[in-house]
């Protein structure tokens, strides 16, 4: 079972001999290359390798202009971090990667929450009323880009 | 556990409301290869997978899939919101509108409500794989027709995220697999079912 070290970002690894009668899919080699956070959200996936988009429709803005879109930003590629760890738990540099960006994002939610109101229920053991109420909810229509 | 956080995976902003959008974007709530299906299928799977990654995998996918439930909702509700009873009737949104009014309901574009039978956990490690590496090219089908039919920017824009999602999730199931085949005896993979023998 020698498999190819030498792939591209946008291929993995395969047994060169394999066991009939079974689905194959590439490993993906490396947590690297990877997209911006902002740039990440917007494609929707951190591994360029991954992108594949339908007739070339991409969306190419960023999303992290706003507080609550740095607060998306992060906690997405974190979430792609998980997923990419769930399957290659011994990476280390993406569990370095993903420790740093858990760190970024409990930072940044603080400064969020302080600002905006709560995103979670824990979050109003520091507010001065019981701000959970407040509108707009996640699913409401905003005009004007909130928080 | 869970704990709700007050906010969407990816904004949703739909400027302007369009019931006829909604009548077939409705189906990735609760239609066959919708996120619903998705959710509780990956959820529902995780207690006979016998492996932590997949555990893990299933957990953390199903969770997602829960809060692109919430997202394909949010673009529902908000094509649907002040609509007059012509811009209904102009949209063919009656039948719906009258079981519903603007509320969301899981049902399919067809108007078949969701059903249990669109999905399956089948208590096999290799079965339940396949059918979650399945289910993600069925969603990402049906978010493909979705961006052929829709004109509308700010809907794509959401439905282009979602799609891409579906594509990541298929590497990763694929991924899965290889690692539960990694444990499984190669010189006969369906010796047994690890899950329950």
């Amino acid at each position: 079972m020698d498999e190819n070290k030498n792939c591209g970002f946008k291929e993995g690894m395969l047994p060169s001999c394999a066991p009939l009668a079974m689905a194959y899919v590439p490993m993906q080699q490396s947590v690297k290359p990877i997209y911006s956070n902002g740039e990440s959200l917007s494609r929707g996936t951190l591994f360029p390798g991954l992108d594949l988009p339908f007739m070339n429709m991409v969306n190419t803005g960023d999303l992290t202009g706003t507080p609550l879109g740095e607060v998306m930003a992060l906690d997405f590629v974190a979430h792609e971090l998980a997923l990419y760890l769930d399957t290659h738990s011994e990476d280390e540099d993406a569990f370095e990667l993903y420790k740093n960006v858990l760190n970024l994002s409990k930072t940044t939610k603080e400064k969020y929450v302080k600002l905006y109101g709560p995103l979670t229920q824990q979050d109003m053991s520091q507010a001065q009323s019981y701000t959970w109420l407040k509108n707009p909810w996640p699913w409401d229509y905003c005009a004007k880009k909130e928080g | 556990m869970f704990i709700y956080q007050k906010k969407l995976q990816y904004p949703v902003k739909i400027a302007n409301p369009n019931p006829a959008l909604a009548k077939f974007i409705l189906t990735q709530y609760g239609g066959p290869d919708g996120e619903l299906g998705a959710s509780l299928r990956y959820l529902s799977q995780r207690y006979s997978m016998p492996y932590p990654e997949l555990k893990g995998l299933l957990t953390d996918i199903g969770t997602e899939e829960l809060g692109h439930l919430e997202m394909v909702a949010a673009i529902v509700h908000q094509l649907t919101r002040k609509m007059t009873p012509e811009e209904i009737k102009k949209a063919g949104f009656e039948a719906y509108f009258v079981d519903h009014t603007a509320g969301v309901y899981p049902q399919f574009a067809s108007g078949t409500p969701w059903t249990a039978a669109t999905m399956q956990v089948k208590g096999d490690v290799i079965t339940d794989l396949s059918e979650d590496m399945a289910a993600e090219q069925k969603a990402r089908t049906t978010y493909d027709n979705i961006l052929r039919l829709s004109d509308d920017p700010d809907v794509n824009d959401v439905i282009k995220f979602l799609r891409e999602r579906e594509v990541v999730h298929y590497q990763r199931f694929g991924e899965g697999l290889r690692k539960a085949i990694e444990k499984l005896d190669a010189k006969n993979f369906y010796a047994v079912n690890p899950a329950f023998d």
